[in-house]
């Protein structure tokens, strides 16, 4: 193979031994080949793969990707060692990894108005929220088992607070935010499946901000939801019925008595106050610790308990979307007003400069997750329609998801390999079977 | 040479005594001139200073060596004294010793004396003094010689020789002396111990050392009572005297002893002694012989006190400048025959200007005779010439000689013919440095960069808009006029379409439309967060919608929009007329029919008063009918002579009411309309509130006044110098106003300075839409049918003293004209640095920083 090589073409060979993580059926043997130095990433790929097939009869074809000194190889061999400054005289050690690009595009779930927000948190279902003030739950692609019913303005955000209370055997319970100034809490049983979805009030609303709410995050633990508002505040708020929560509930509902729910309701446990505008996003990933990010331009980091906050990150830039994960779950991934997908370490003392700027995209971004298992995958939403999965490891998006005709509002992974996501044409998109390690 | 004229007394009495030895037949003529001789130096006045009378002799020398000779003469006056104590006493021993101590005090005074005056010469008198001595030991032994030799016959010298001898070492000795400059050691001391003092060896059995370290013996000495006995017994031992040096008595002659007495006496010592010998300049005659070939140092220069005083003088007025040098003339250097005329030019830098003629160029390597090969052109080349213009054909085209058919060149000058056009390229150039006529090109060299002004960075601006991400997109027709809610997450669009929107700016979502059917002109959102009530003129009504964003606000808006039907018209007499206010179900508000097309309607920030604005009053309307009836194509001829009577009727009437009908004031709560209770000047284009104060801005076509509305009185009235203005806009701090204008052109003005426009920008090709400025961000920004914004870094300093800063920052572009209109209003996002634009293209953008 060597000498082939050799003798076909003039290019430089550059010596090179493949190593993986991957279990048995995608590890090669330990051999050094000679590849030309001109080789690309697609190359690299069909060189793993002819060599898995030499074993086996059926081997269906894997696209892999591939890091050299822990930096994913996104051109020609020979560029990436000169831009890197590794020497080529050497045995190169290449690890290679499943490429991470969704390989299925599952059928579109469709909604009545735009689909402004997205849980995938529980594998078990997708939680959408949507502009025709309703909540929906999806079993699975087009399969939809409940419909949350009950707020007077657009969903603007939803989040799964508890998959389900073993104890109590309460179902599952979801929270979601809406423009009508209010969030809701539901509760339903998850497993049950009937062929039509079954339409689902909220057992508690929660009232107490002055404008639309924009976001919601659960705690952990699934005790506590927060939320963010237009009127600049972060709220706390209990989930659990409680009985001074009802009581008051009662004489409000007395008080206003012409809604008829049969529902309680519930005021904010305490309030965190320090954003100057719009609470655009927040995130709960710890127990005590509340993100949030604003369109006043800060990143705020607040301690659940005493309403301290803690850290203040200036952005310059309006922020839509905040997702704390990636190495030890601290990296804090922002996106806003412009194509920019900034990556902060709050580690970091003395500075407020982004660790990452991934700009591949041409509009605002409006969701970015960080995938729950790995340090280095994340994904971004953006208005100009597309979904891009992003591997730290390189600056170029791993994959482009192109499924939405217009505006990304809001995406989120599922399953641990399913990337979902909603947007302005109504659709719920789930694009699966991407192998993140 | 001055040696010997010094001791010329001492070589005078040599000679003298050799002359008397000669004339020693003839005593009396010596005795005559002896007397003589006393007579003269009695016949010299004595000098005051001294009383002796030793001194008149030598006091009246006016030599310059005085001094020296006065200590000479001290010496020989102390010899003198010792040796006539001597002979008083008539001790030889004490004699001796009382000669030997003066001889020497004399030298070493006179040598420490004249040391000062010139080494020289304390040397040479040193020396002199020396001779002087041994002279006189001379004198002394010769005789004394003579007298042992007569007295003991012991002595070597014979008498027989004593006065050849004598002469003849006088001679000898005059010779010595007077060669005594170059050489002093041919006149050999015949003590050969050295300088040495004599006691060092006063009880040594030697004297010394002769040169060739042996011991020189002492002569045998008599003891004193031998001695005296000795000199008792000799009749001349009184004579005798002992030198010293040599060790040995000497005798003196009667001469000397004569000498030495009439020296005593002040005499002269001899006759031969000339008191009056002529002057001479000894140290003048001394720099002619300098020791040393170096020459004299300056330091000895001593400045005479005139000449010094003279050269003072000619200093100062060197200083004061009196005197002045004359700068070395240049000399003429070698013109400089191919050079540039630039230095003459200078020259002439009097009177008219010299511009030189350009110089013709040098001859090259074509015109040589025989040039080298790349500058003789082939025949192609030749050829081509002629295609070419005249102006751009080659001057000079090197001549070649035919041989044989073939192209040579010349073999030599000589064979070179004549340049046939040489007289007439003279004369074209003397034509040319004769006629032409030449000016100097003033050229202005100034960088163009250098008169910009300077401004800020942009880079330091930021943050400003400048790309727009987001699209509002769903009206049908030009989009009018935008107004954004006061927290900025909603914004509402008016339309010529007819519809009103409500937008999320977030997300681009058409919230809400209402279909009023009429093209709306303006819309306005209430300032105060907590009414979300819109202002809209469509056509010739005002409505006042509830845009439904207050949930629990709901009631309290509807009852703030709700009228009372027992409030409706006509109790409010005049103004009902012009105005009432209509409950409008189909859109959920109120709905305030004017009686013509309201152009813009504005909210106090309070939002409780909004101000409307009718420019098409009725005058105008009649002008404008008038003014186009000309141009209408029949369609109201047949009207024209009723209509034209009817419209000046009109015109007539109006006059009166007019200044109160353009502009009203409605107030939300009250649901009431007042008119403005000034007169306006003109046609009313757009009206604001102020921020802060109680003050009312009006813009009419050419001039924008202010208004306070409590005292109800003019308060200024700014000058736009412009045609026609569209739109005014005020800045949050209250004192700067701009106004875009239908020219492309913006006034800036500071309201603090003058009523002039601070500044004026000029940056639009077509009619300003909209201005506005930023609540919070140092921006402002206008737009314009040419389907461009532009945004402004417009920033107020809270220091009076500081004018505002504009700095123009970008061109917005994106929007697509449509019937010649492009982008028809701008508003910013009330917190972020965000710019909404209305096209006519019926699409709002979002321009984020």
């Amino acid at each position: 193979m060597d000498t082939d090589e050799d003798v076909e073409g003039n290019t430089r060979l550059v010596y090179v031994r493949f190593v993986t993580k991957l279990d048995d059926p995608f590890k090669v043997p330990d051999t050094q080949l000679g590849l030309p130095s001109n080789i690309t990433r697609l190359g690299l790929s069909t060189v793993v793969n002819n060599v898995l097939q030499s074993g086996r009869d059926n081997w269906r074809h894997e696209p892999f990707d591939f890091l050299i000194n822990g930096e994913l190889v996104r051109m020609s061999l020979e560029e990436f060692l000169l831009a890197k400054g590794i020497s080529a005289e050497k045995v190169l050690e290449i690890e290679y990894i499943k490429a991470v690009a969704p390989r299925k595009q599952e059928e579109p779930s469709f909604h009545d108005d735009w689909v402004s927000a997205v849980d995938g948190s529980n594998p078990g279902f997708i939680l959408t929220g949507c502009y025709d003030a309703l909540g929906r739950v999806w079993k699975a692609a087009g399969l939809c088992t409940h419909i949350l019913e009950g707020h007077s303005d657009a969903v603007t955000s939803v989040s799964i607070v508890k998959p389900k209370d073993v104890e109590n055997d309460t179902g599952a319970l979801v929270a979601t935010a809406s423009k009508d100034k209010t969030l809701r809490l539901w509760m339903f049983d998850a497993e049950e499946s009937r062929g039509d979805p079954s339409k689902i009030r909220a057992y508690k609303t929660l009232r107490g901000h002055n404008a639309s709410v924009q976001s919601i995050a659960a705690q952990p633990s699934g005790d506590m939801v927060c939320s963010g508002s237009w009127d600049c505040r972060i709220n706390l708020w209990q989930t659990k019925e409680s009985d001074a929560g009802a009581s008051v509930s009662i004489k409000k509902r007395k008080k206003g008595s012409h809604d008829g729910e049969s529902q309680s309701e519930g005021e904010a446990v305490s309030t965190l106050v320090g954003h100057t505008q719009c609470v655009s996003s927040v995130v709960w990933p710890q127990h005590g610790t509340i993100y949030s990010a604003s369109w006043d331009h800060s990143i705020r980091r607040w301690d659940a308990e005493t309403g301290n906050e803690s850290l203040n990150t200036f952005c310059g830039k309006v922020i839509n979307c905040i997702d704390i994960g990636g190495e030890s779950s601290v990296l804090i991934a922002a996106g806003g007003s412009d194509p920019i997908l900034r990556i902060w370490d709050p580690r970091k003392p003395g500075t407020s400069a982004p660790i990452f700027q991934l700009s591949s995209h041409a509009s605002w971004i409006s969701a970015c997750k960080w995938h729950k298992e790995s340090w280095f995958h994340l994904l971004s939403a953006s208005y100009d329609g597309k979904i891009m999965l992003w591997d730290l490891r390189t600056a170029w998006p791993l994959a482009v998801i192109d499924s939405h005709k217009d505006k990304v509002l809001c995406a989120d992974w599922w399953k641990g390999d399913s990337v979902i996501s909603g947007g302005v044409d109504s659709k719920l998109c789930i694009s699966s079977e991407i192998s993140v390690k | 040479m001055i040696v010997s004229k010094e001791n010329s007394p001492l070589v005078k009495s040599r000679k003298t005594k050799s002359e008397l030895k000669e004339k020693k037949d003839s005593g009396g003529e010596e005795e005559k001139e002896e007397r003589t001789w006393a007579e003269r130096s009695e016949e010299i006045p004595i000098d005051s200073a001294t009383d002796d009378e030793a001194w008149p002799i030598f006091s009246i020398s006016r030599r310059p060596g005085r001094l020296q000779r006065l200590h000479l003469l001290a010496a020989w006056i102390e010899l003198q004294e010792a040796f006539l104590s001597a002979l008083v006493s008539d001790n030889g021993d004490v004699m001796e010793e009382e000669i030997r101590g003066p001889v020497e005090t004399g030298g070493s005074t006179s040598t420490f004396n004249t040391a000062r005056i010139s080494r020289k010469g304390s040397f040479k008198i040193d020396r002199t003094l020396r001779e002087l001595g041994s002279g006189l030991s001379d004198i002394l032994g010769d005789e004394g010689v003579a007298n042992t030799s007569d007295g003991d016959g012991s002595s070597n010298d014979g008498g027989g020789d004593l006065s050849e001898g004598d002469q003849s070492e006088s001679e000898e000795f005059a010779q010595g002396v007077e060669e005594s400059d170059s050489s002093e050691d041919e006149v050999a001391p015949r003590n050969t111990i050295g300088d040495v003092p004599f006691e060092w060896y006063k009880d040594e059995e030697h004297i010394g050392y002769n040169i060739s370290g042996k011991k020189l013996k002492k002569k045998e000495r008599q003891d004193k009572l031998d001695s005296f006995l000795a000199s008792a017994d000799d009749p001349n031992g009184w004579r005798k005297v002992m030198d010293e040096p040599n060790d040995e008595v000497v005798q003196l002659t009667k001469q000397e002893v004569k000498m030495i007495c009439k020296v005593l006496k002040g005499k002269a010592p001899h006759k031969d002694f000339d008191p009056y010998s002529p002057y001479i300049d000894w140290f003048k005659m001394d720099a002619k012989h300098p020791l040393s070939s170096a020459p004299e140092p300056k330091r000895r220069f001593v400045l005479s006190k005139w000449e010094n005083e003279k050269v003072v003088k000619l200093v100062r007025a060197i200083r004061k400048g009196l005197i002045k040098f004359d700068k070395p003339k240049e000399k003429p250097g070698v013109y400089d025959l191919w050079g540039d005329d630039s230095s003459s030019m200078e020259k002439a830098g009097h009177g008219l200007a010299y511009i030189p003629a350009p110089k013709p160029k040098l001859p090259g390597h074509e015109e040589s005779y025989n040039p080298s090969l790349e500058y003789i052109p082939t025949q192609e080349e030749i050829n081509s010439y002629q295609l070419l213009f005249e102006e751009d054909r080659p001057k000079f085209i090197p001549k070649q000689v035919v041989i044989h058919l073939h192209l040579l060149r010349f073999t030599s000058l000589r064979s070179v013919p004549a340049y046939e056009n040489y007289v007439k390229e003279s004369f074209e150039r003397c034509l040319d440095l004769y006629m032409c006529p030449r000016a100097r090109k003033k050229r202005i060299n100034i960088d163009p960069e250098s008169l910009k002004p300077k401004l800020p960075s942009r880079k330091d601006l930021k943050p400003y808009p400048t790309i727009c991400y987001l699209e509002y997109r769903g009206h049908t027709g030009p989009v009018m006029s935008i107004s954004t809610e006061s927290s900025g997450q909603w914004i509402a669009s008016g339309s010529s379409d007819g519809t009103v929107r409500i937008w999320e700016v977030e997300t681009g979502r058409c919230l809400r439309v209402w279909e009023l059917g009429e093209p709306v002109h303006h819309v306005s959102w209430n300032p105060s967060s907590d009414i979300p009530i819109l202002a809209v003129s469509a056509g010739l009504d005002v409505f006042l919608l509830n845009a439904g964003l207050e949930d629990e606000e709901r009631k309290m808006i509807n009852k703030l929009l709700h009228i009372e039907t027992s409030m409706a018209p006509d109790d409010t007499g005049k103004i009902s007329s012009i105005v009432s206010w209509d409950q409008d179900d189909n859109h959920g508000g109120i709905r305030l029919k004017h009686f013509k097309t309201v152009s813009s309607v504005e909210w106090h920030r309070k939002g409780d008063y909004f101000s409307t604005v009718m420019p098409s009053d009725i005058l105008s309307l009649c002008i404008m009918w008038l003014s186009e009836e000309p141009k209408s194509k029949g369609r109201f001829s047949f009207l024209s002579p009723i209509s034209t009577l009817f419209c000046i009727h009109i015109l007539s009437l109006t006059c009166l009411l007019r200044e109160s009908r353009a502009i009203l004031i409605h107030q939300l709560s009250k649901k009431s309309t007042q008119r403005i209770p000034f007169k306006l000047h003109g046609l009313p284009v757009s009206s604001a509130f102020h921020p802060t104060r109680s003050v009312f801005f009006v813009s009419t076509k050419k001039n924008v006044r202010v208004y306070d509305l409590l005292k109800q009185k003019l308060i200024k009235k700014l000058e736009t110098g412009a045609r026609e203005v569209s739109s005014i806009a005020i800045h949050p701090g209250g004192d700067n106003v701009i106004v875009g204008t239908r020219e492309g052109k913006m006034c800036w003005f500071d309201m603090d300075l003058s009523s002039q426009p601070y500044r004026i920008l000029k940056c639009h090709s077509k009619d300003i839409n909209s201005v506005a400025f930023h609540r919070s961000y140092p921006l402002f920004a206008s737009c314009s049918d040419d389907s461009t914004a532009y945004i402004f870094h417009g920033m107020v300093y809270s220091d009076l003293n500081q004018n505002p800063l504009v700095v123009p920052l970008e061109i917005l572009r994106g929007h697509a004209s449509s019937n010649g209109r492009g982008v028809m209003d701008c508003k910013f996002h009330p917190r972020q640095p965000w710019l909404f634009t209305a096209g006519a293209d019926s699409v709002i953008k979002l321009f984020c920083h």
